[in-house]
């Protein structure tokens, strides 16, 4: 072989080694399928929000800097990436499943109504209409109660007999414990701040639930009069009660709001 | 557009620095942000729904806290970055659990409540 053959054989082999790109290296490529897999999720896609944008942007750019990395960067890029790829998806997932919790809630509204069991819950809207345009016949707290309801939106209310009634589901409270979730808790700020602007109105929280949850439906209208109290609605405004259930899987907490007559 | 992506980048100039040394400053800032996200996990009860996640979270912020305390803030910058996101994960596993829980609660009440309505009677 002579000397020109051997040049040009070398010649050939380092221009195949630059045409062709290195492979990522494995836990890139790991990286690239989950996200890739999550994208392909509409749980996630649809709901991933802020945290699917970061898994983004530390995978692609992990995946642009991997090879002048030194190691500890290297394991730090990889270990914050895989993490934030966890992240986005149990966040996507967390709001598909509340997203679909209110779609639930909402059928079971409409499941209520058809039934005839329960007053339909006006929308805040109608009700202010109905303030604006024809409650001057109604008695003077029954508008007092109409006009709370109207500041309470994206809660679920009705008036009836009893007073204004803000109910606080099962699905509302930690399961078999008598916290509110986080989501309640911002209702319960919601609600707290219009009983303080309203200081004449009287408040009867009602833990409902049958005989083997009555413990735990009390103990949660408890937590309700107490996160209240903790946010300045005072205490001698509030009384809580137990009351019977409409069925067995009934169990939830009803906050009745009574205008001073 | 939200915060997270201006800090997630200022993370990622910050790597860059991590094979130069730390200082202290760096790694009390970093340290500050893993106790607020571990703290932001045990409010969202990851200790109950996350308890896995949130012990690593946990552990990983103590290792952060003893390089600190070792003055190896090199160390402590590494760890406090990984107890961050540990803690947001546990927070986020905390809050999927939840929610996925109430709905099939939810599922379960609201097929009995279909039953009922069908059969004509009242729930």
């Amino acid at each position: 072989m002579n000397a020109r053959t051997v040049s040009l054989a070398v010649a050939l082999a380092l221009t195949g080694c630059v045409s062709v790109p290195p492979a990522p290296p494995a836990e890139v490529v790991r990286l690239q399928n989950e996200l890739d897999r999550l994208h392909r999720d509409p749980r996630v896609v649809d709901n991933g929000g802020v945290e699917l944008s970061n898994a983004d942007i530390a995978v692609n750019s992990l995946a642009r800097d991997y090879r002048v990395l030194d190691v500890t960067e290297r394991e730090q890029r990889v270990y914050v990436a895989d993490r934030l790829v966890q992240i986005a998806e149990a966040s996507g997932r967390a709001r598909a499943a509340e997203q679909h919790s209110r779609d639930l809630g909402a059928e079971r509204e409409r499941l209520l109504a058809r039934a005839g069991t329960r007053d339909v819950v006006a929308p805040p809207q109608i009700v202010e209409r109905r303030v604006m345009e024809s409650s001057e016949w109604l008695p003077p707290e029954r508008r007092t109660l109409m006009a709370i309801q109207s500041r309470l939106p994206n809660m679920e209310s009705q008036l009836d007999a009893r007073g204004l009634v803000v109910r606080f589901s099962e699905y509302q409270f930690q399961p078999g414990r008598s916290e509110p979730t986080p989501t309640a808790e911002r209702s319960l700020d919601q609600l707290a701040r219009v009983l303080r602007e309203e200081p004449a109105t009287h408040v009867a929280v009602e833990g409902i639930g049958g005989d083997g949850d009555r413990a735990l439906a009390l103990d949660r209208a408890d937590a309700v009069r107490d996160y209240l109290d903790a946010r300045g609605v005072e205490p001698a405004r509030v009384t809580v009660r137990s009351a019977d259930p409409s069925s067995v899987r009934d169990r939830r907490v009803d906050v009745v709001i009574l205008a001073a007559r | 557009m939200s915060r997270f992506p201006l800090l997630l980048s200022l993370l990622l100039v910050l790597y860059g620095g991590i094979a130069q040394a730390a200082d202290r400053k760096d790694a009390e800032l970093a340290l500050a942000q893993a106790s607020t996200a571990v703290q932001a996990a045990r409010r969202d009860d990851a200790q109950t729904y996350a308890p896995a996640d949130f012990a690593t979270a946990q552990t990983t912020l103590n290792t952060s806290l003893e390089a600190f305390d070792a003055r190896a803030w090199t160390n402590s910058l590494i760890y406090a970055e990984r107890a961050r996101v540990d803690g947001e994960l546990a927070g986020a596993r905390s809050r999927q659990v939840r929610a996925e829980t109430a709905a099939t609660e939810l599922e379960r009440s609201l097929d009995t409540l279909r039953a009922q309505v069908s059969a004509g009677g009242a729930p």
